[in-house]
């Protein structure tokens, strides 16, 4: 499958990736409605790690076995088995959390729903790498994660 | 090949999906006593609360398992294992097997509570069909008891303060959530416990219940406090469910005694897995019953995967838990107590408390302040030297802890661009 591999020496701090992701996940598609007009607020779900000197930009891997599908209580957390991609239903998820205590990614966050990277499913290409002015992400053909 | 599975939870359900996923011409048959399709435990107190409806609980669609062609026989215990002739005796008659996995899970621990025997009122909180009798017994004018405040109870507790008048958790130990909590994470949910309308007495019992004839009308504490009570829950803990493995002679240790790494009983071709076994905990080397839903369905896909020839073993166990009270997140993992471990804590945003024995991390407790907590219990999984790393322990973890060819191998996965 197709993952963001992300490359460190190019990464260069903007965050970027966290507001175009922010927007394609927002109910407007508009980045400045989505960042200042919309309640609930979108939620980024890449995350720039690190300062000004070294910094990283880390989604989720959409492993191959991956420890949240497995923990998941409710069976919200599902891996395509066509697409490898993972996601979680919504109306599905009742928030416990238990996918974020497991995944060792760091990459689901906390909310009424579990909130993770989904790769744009729908675009050629993800909003975070598409907006990358340096490179510092991309998309490429790869075989699994852990 | 014929497979059989006792029981249709978290083990049950993830051995049969592992093994149709290795297999298409195989027949697999899961026998439940329970009258639902297989269906998620944990959400019973989702339900009771009204936070899920009835047909958001299961785990899958029908189609799923008509399409992978599972047959699910609800309603229909198994009431015997014949080894030797390698067959089931349900009650929809003798069905056979090349292959068996018992995942009968485990079942309420109902000590003795004096004069509480056959009311009306008196309920455990287990299973769906427990959850329904609560919900539709409980209302507005209730006065509900629960004994216990482990995992089960304050579940119970949280859904009935929704419902009830007056919800009073009575538990024998000094603290809530005795098997996961430190006592000053236990002091802080116990404090959200209150704030949201719930009574907890700590170190005290229900001693006797009294009654009008069929039905409890208060309980009598062993401190001599009587509390009204409409309705009371017994959930001070479970048992696991061993009598079909302990009379077909397998070896059972208050769990079902397995092969570590395979999932195997002491009988050959049947295996266990779930809230029925011992499970070996990678943290201390002991062996002990992890009740953990995705514990169970670990197991249950290595079983699988040893059944049908696939063999890969186990990665091993250990505790992890996520939970919330009143909106209070509650990630916990590994130990909470171990000889000689050293006790890292942050008040920073809500509570952290990290345990560290001999330069690895063992166990950690956070509640509301868990971002990223999955990094930790990546730690405590892969036994990594914490000296390895860099930064403070206790601040949100983040992939600059690891030297550059660590992060850099974990986020790509080792393809090069």
């Amino acid at each position: 499958m197709k993952k963001v591999i992300a490359r460190e020496e190019h990464c260069l701090n903007c965050k970027l990736c966290e507001v175009y992701c922010r927007t394609a996940h927002s109910q407007s598609k508009d980045v400045i409605k989505a960042h200042l007009r919309e309640n609930p607020v979108p939620v980024s779900r890449i995350t720039v790690q690190g300062d000004n000197m070294l910094s990283v930009a880390v989604n989720c891997r959409h492993c191959d076995k991956p420890a949240c599908v497995e923990a998941c209580i409710t069976g919200a957390m599902q891996k395509d088995p066509e697409t490898g991609v993972v996601t979680c239903d919504e109306s599905r998820c009742i928030g416990c959390m238990t996918c974020m205590t497991v995944c060792g990614f760091g990459v689901i966050k906390s909310g009424k729903f579990a909130v993770k990277c989904d790769l744009c499913q729908g675009e050629d290409m993800p909003a975070c790498v598409k907006n990358c002015p340096n490179n510092a992400l991309v998309y490429v053909e790869v075989g699994g994660a852990e | 090949m014929k497979y059989v599975i006792i029981g249709a939870s978290a083990a049950g359900i993830s051995c049969a999906k592992t093994l149709r996923e290795n297999g298409k011409d195989s027949s697999i048959d899961v026998f439940t006593d329970e009258a639902y399709m297989p269906y998620s435990r944990p959400i019973i107190s989702y339900y009771l609360k009204s936070y899920v409806e009835k047909d958001n609980i299961y785990l899958n669609s029908p189609d799923f398992y008509k399409e992978n062609k599972i047959n699910i026989h609800t309603q229909c215990p198994v009431t015997a294992i014949n080894a030797e002739k390698k067959t089931v005796t349900t009650a929809q008659g003798e069905f056979s097997y090349d292959k068996l996995l018992i995942a009968t899970g485990s079942k309420p621990f109902v000590p003795p509570v004096e004069n509480s025997e056959n009311a009306v009122n008196v309920f455990t909180f287990l299973d769906m069909a427990m959850s329904e009798k609560i919900k539709s017994y409980a209302g507005a004018d209730t006065d509900a008891v629960v004994i216990g405040a482990g995992l089960i109870g304050l579940k119970a507790a949280e859904g009935l303060r929704k419902i009830c008048k007056s919800v009073t958790v009575v538990e024998l130990a000094d603290k809530v959530l005795p098997s996961i909590l430190d006592d000053k994470g236990a002091l802080m949910v116990k404090e959200t416990l209150n704030k949201n309308g719930i009574c907890v007495r700590l170190g005290d019992t229900v001693a006797r219940c009294n009654r009008e004839g069929n039905k409890v009308t208060s309980v009598t504490l062993k401190s001599g406090e009587e509390i009204p009570c409409s309705l009371l829950v017994i959930a001070v803990g479970v048992r696991p469910q061993t009598a079909l493995a302990e009379e077909a002679g397998i070896k059972v240790n208050r769990g079902i005694c397995v092969d570590k790494d395979t999932m195997e009983t002491s009988l050959k071709d049947i295996f266990a897995a779930g809230d029925c076994v011992n499970s070996t905990d990678i943290l201390d080397s002991c062996e002990k019953i992890i009740a953990l839903w995705p514990n169970a369905v670990r197991e249950g896909k290595t079983a699988a995967l040893y059944m049908s020839g696939h063999g890969e073993k186990d990665s091993g166990s250990f505790a992890v838990n996520a939970i919330d009270f009143f909106g209070q997140q509650i990630c916990t993992c590994g130990l909470i107590k171990a000889e000689s471990a050293q006790e890292l804590v942050s008040l920073k945003n809500g509570y952290k408390r990290l345990l560290v024995r001999d330069g690895r991390l063992i166990g950690f407790v956070l509640i509301d302040d868990a971002e990223r907590a999955g990094m930790y219990t990546y730690l405590i999984k892969t036994k990594t030297p914490l000296d390895t790393l860099t930064g403070d322990l206790l601040d949100t973890p983040s992939f600059m802890m690891f030297s550059k060819e660590v992060r850099t191998e974990r986020l790509t996965g080792g393809v090069k661009v």
